[in-house]
């Protein structure tokens, strides 16, 4: 019991410090620097006792507390971990951001916190109707998050856009439940997967519409094709340190979802593995050809989550639902948050008043006035296009080894040609910052410390993340 | 010396050239400190090749599991096939900090990154290890030519960064493809190149993988017809990264396809190995005529070494122990002439502030020592006797004949081509009447004729008594045909004209 509430623990501290955080916003004595800090160190101490949760190492299923509808595995530390550093950094680079862009107010950090609770549950729960109101909690905190600056008409097209499309992927959640709980008298994974198990999948087509379209619900939240045509809008409107956020921890949250849903049995796996490997390839295929047209920094950046997207799909297919670890996922979206939230740390402090730089060329010479922060930049691209010795090589790296070791040869050449493709917009940033003279002379004073220094404690993870080695 | 002889020669100037890039040193500084890390590279190198014992097997072994779930260890040696890579990579590089003086503190440091990558690659003995430092080594010369090259480095830089990143992609596919193989087989996860050679591989996906392995090497190499990046980058590139580029890294792709290709696709290359060689001879060719034509002194030498390089790829798909020996030394050969020319081309350039055959003449009589140095590497890069070049190019040739009789015909008559445009291009330059470009040419200084003196006595050392360098050679050149030899021979058979003489056997 005791050991339950610890492993619930790292849920209730976000859960309530977002509470606190949001009555105490009332008060005019809690400024915004205030608020950043408490939420900071709320998520903090929400990521230490996760930590320890992790290193401690029992898993308990605390099915008969909450009737296996919250179960705590080694994945779902892993990605809570992540979700929880995806939060921390987003807030320390909200502080440098909003030095220049005066549009925050402390509830901003509330709706931090209350989107990492939704993310976290979102881990952790084995059955649908938590999984919807997970999902809930975390994408109302998003849509205020990313429409957050009401004066901009960019941010308002965003949310708008994205809340309608948000909501239709809602309701396909909920009428998939309703679907799935028609055929197997449950929405519990467990219980599901027995029914599969028992009956088989392709013999219910209850079952096959219901799980079709939880899955088009989950796809269009992960940004995967053909739901991905938000992403470059959405994205591109969301303030700097959300849009990070939104690339790291909210496909985190997804992708652990994801997985567990598609493992409740081989049947589901089977039967979807067909359709998934299409969309993996199509995913990675059209984000390139989206990044590859992109002038503004954040567009690219979204277009190649949407690739990045497509790669974790290719460690879906591959999984087998018998020994399923999510090591592989984790590992790489690991990486890939370190070096997302890294470029869009540094980009939420060189952007500068009113997000002013946007596209490849108003970086041009950047190197030259600023050389430690172009080339945190240069790393974290080069870690996002899989070049050693970054951590995103060693998660392409087991990748590819998940793909083949499952037979998936195809996919994992593809993926590799698409890693190919996706070198050239990745090197244009490159090149810019470091071959072309400079137009400007990028002398606004640094807002503040903490960006920079995220950004370097990121570059440090890139390096580690890639030494440390995959525990299967 | 001691016992991590190897991890020191690696992260040395890795280390060095991270921390100068950190801290604003000057461009002094770097360059003294690059030159002295370079010198205990060189001090550390001689060490190693004097107590190499030539077992054939694997020395100086360092082993540290890394990922032991999958069987990745941070594992380096040192065996005859890469001994003498590692000693172009350990050995040449001061010459480029006592010639080159005035360049920016990124340039050094970036060389010295290149060369710590570099040795990685040779030594790693781990496949993925291989890989990365194969990664790393690219990423200083990209920022070498973007920032330091000439008027047109961008395109170029561009061009040879995608085109090595697909190769080396591709080449990730195949090494995952063969621990995974390696899984399958044995049941135990290993990625370790002697492991390899145990797998038995055959089918579509393995001649898929064998073929993804070959692009690799054959964009780093560069094969023909996967030449087109070199001309621009050679030509664009800092003449000191056109010299690790073409006498270090060029030679890591041919080490490459001795390294993984031989041992562990035998039953492919058997298969393929016609077309290879083919390719070889026709980049020999074509690269040759190319560079007849050139007006601009270092084009004419990248193409010259890309002819060059075909060579010695030539020599790797005989497959039989002359042509391969033959290769390895010939390596060498190449890295001492050819590299050397293109440090006396930047020499010229900086001089003249020409690089064009047309604006220069007469500097023999301006400056004889440097003609006579110029001569001397030019005539080993032509396969001159009594040079390195002519020992290298006679194995080859030799191997190829017992190859395929008209492969060794084509290949030997091909060379023909190589002294065509060599010499001619040196009446050019270094005859005929000076000109106002010239005619304030000034000699090597004491310096620079001390720096280049030891390559220079090494090429006619090499030349004249071959034999203590072949020893250390041909061990391991016939441990690679030992094993195989039963598959290898009966595939060749089919192919080659004249199965009785086409493979060695120990």
């Amino acid at each position: 019991m005791t050991n339950d509430i610890m492993l619930l623990m790292p849920l209730i501290i976000v859960g309530l410090g977002g509470i606190i955080v949001m009555i105490a916003s009332a008060y005019e004595k809690f400024t915004i620097e205030v608020a950043a800090q408490s939420t900071a160190a709320i998520l903090a101490i929400a990521f230490l006792t996760q930590l320890s949760n992790s290193i401690s190492g029992n898993v308990a299923v605390f099915s008969e507390t909450f009737n296996s509808i919250l179960v705590v595995s080694t994945f779902s530390k892993a990605a809570g971990l992540i979700i929880l550093a995806s939060g921390i950094f987003t807030v320390l680079s909200s502080v440098a951001y909003f030095k220049e862009n005066r549009f925050c107010t402390s509830e901003y950090y509330c709706l931090v916190l209350f989107a990492v609770t939704g993310m976290l549950m979102l881990t952790m729960s084995h059955e649908l109707i938590t999984a919807f109101i997970a999902l809930e909690i975390m994408s109302l905190a998003v849509y205020v998050l990313v429409g957050y600056n009401r004066d901009n008409v960019i941010s308002t097209e965003a949310v708008l856009k994205y809340l309608v499309l948000g909501a239709f992927a809602g309701a396909f959640l909920v009428m998939g439940v309703a679907f799935i709980f028609g055929a197997t008298t449950s929405t519990n994974f467990a219980v599901i997967g027995q029914y599969i198990a028992a009956n088989g999948f392709m013999q219910t087509p209850l079952l096959i519409g219901g799980s079709f379209f939880v899955l088009v619900a989950l796809l269009f939240k992960a940004a995967a094709f053909p739901f991905h045509a938000w992403v470059t809008d959405v994205y591109d409107g969301a303030p700097i340190p959300v849009t990070g956020f939104m690339a790291t921890a909210l496909k985190t949250a997804i992708f652990a979802v994801f997985a567990n849903f598609l493992v409740v049995d081989d049947g589901m796996h089977a039967g979807w593995i067909t359709y998934l490997f299409y969309i993996s390839i199509f995913t990675m295929f059209v984000g390139n050809l989206i990044a590859i047209g992109q002038q503004s920094l954040k567009r690219m950046l979204a277009a190649s989550g949407i690739v990045h997207t497509g790669y974790l799909l290719i460690a879906l297919v591959a999984i087998s639902s018998q020994d399923f670890s999510g090591s592989v996922i984790a590992f790489y979206l690991a990486a890939y948050a370190a070096a997302t939230l890294g470029i869009f740390a540094a980009l939420s402090y060189l952007s500068g008043a009113d997000e002013k730089r946007k596209t490849f060329d108003d970086f041009k010479g950047l190197a030259k006035v600023r050389p430690y922060s172009a080339a945190a930049i240069s790393i974290f691209l080069l870690s996002m296009a899989g070049i050693p010795p970054t951590a995103g090589f060693m998660g392409k790296f087991y990748i590819i080894t998940s793909a083949i070791s499952a037979g998936h040869v195809a996919l994992a050449v593809l993926g590799i040609v698409s890693s190919i493709i996706s070198m050239w917009y990745y090197l244009r940033l490159i090149i810019s910052m470091y071959f072309h003279e400079a137009e400007e002379s990028f002398s606004d004073i640094l807002p503040s410390r903490l960006a920079p220094t995220c950004t370097f404690v990121l570059v440090f993870c890139v390096f580690a993340i890639s030494l440390y080695p995959l525990i299967v | 010396m001691f016992e991590h002889i190897l991890s020191v020669m690696i992260f040395l100037p890795i280390l060095t050239g991270v921390i100068l890039l950190m801290t604003p040193a000057s461009q002094g500084i770097a360059r003294i400190t690059g030159l002295l890390v370079s010198l205990a590279i060189l001090i550390l190198g001689i060490d190693l090749y004097v107590h190499f014992a030539a077992t054939g097997y694997l020395e100086f072994v360092e082993k540290l599991a890394w990922v032991p779930s999958l069987g990745i260890s941070y594992h380096l040696g040192v065996d005859g096939i890469n001994l003498f890579v590692l000693m172009a990579a350990s050995l040449l590089l001061p010459m480029v900090y006592l010639v080159f003086t005035t360049r920016e503190k990124g340039f050094y440091a970036n060389l010295l990154i290149a060369q710590g990558a570099m040795i990685g690659a040779i030594c790693a003995a781990d496949m993925v290890l291989f890989y990365i430092f194969w990664e790393i080594m690219l990423l200083p010369i990209f920022f070498m030519m973007g920032l330091y090259g000439g008027p047109k480095r961008i395109p170029a830089t561009i061009k040879i960064t995608i085109y090595t990143i697909a190769g080396s992609l591709l080449m990730l596919a195949a090494i995952v493809y063969l621990g995974v193989s390696y899984h399958a087989q044995f049941n135990e996860w290993s990625f370790a190149i002697s492991d390899m050679a145990k797998l038995n591989l055959s089918g579509q996906t393995a001649i898929l993988f064998f073929f993804c392995f070959i692009i690799a090497f054959a964009i780093k190499i560069p094969l023909f017809p996967f030449h087109t990046w070199l001309p621009d980058a050679y030509t664009e590139a800092p003449t000191a990264a056109t010299f690790v580029l073409s006498a270090i890294m060029a030679k890591i792709g041919v080490y490459g396809v001795i390294r993984f290709v031989v041992p562990v696709f035998d039953e492919q290359l058997a298969r393929f190995a016609i077309l290879l060689a083919c390719s070889g001879v026709v980049g020999m060719m074509y690269c040759g005529i190319a560079a007849i034509a050139q007006k601009d002194l270092k084009r004419m030498l990248a193409f010259s070494s890309a002819s060059h390089m075909g060579i010695i790829a030539l020599g790797v798909f005989c497959m039989n122990m002359q042509a391969l020996t033959g290769s390895i030394y010939q390596i060498v050969a190449h890295a001492t002439s050819v590299g050397v020319l293109f440090l006396f081309v930047g020499l010229i350039e900086s001089r003249t502030n020409s690089r064009s055959i047309e604006d220069l003449g007469g500097i023999a009589a301006k400056a004889p020592v440097f003609a006579l140095f110029f001569a001397i590497a030019l005539l080993a890069s032509v396969g001159l006797p009594g040079t390195s070049g002519f020992i290298g190019e006679f194995l080859i040739i030799l191997g190829a004949i017992k190859f395929n009789v008209w492969v060794g015909v084509f290949a030997g008559t091909t060379l023909i081509i190589g002294v065509c445009y060599m010499l001619y291009m040196f009446q050019r330059v270094f005859f005929e009447k000076t000109n106002p470009n010239t005619s304030t040419f000034k000699d090597l200084t004491l310096v620079e004729g001390l720096t280049f003196l030891p390559v220079i006595l090494l090429i006619i050392i090499m030349g004249i008594y071959p034999h203590p360098f072949l020893s250390k050679i041909t061990p391991t050149t016939a441990l690679q045909f030992a094993g195989d030899t039963p598959v290898v021979a009966q595939t060749v058979a089919t192919n080659a004209l004249f199965p009785e003489l086409t493979i060695e056997k120990k």
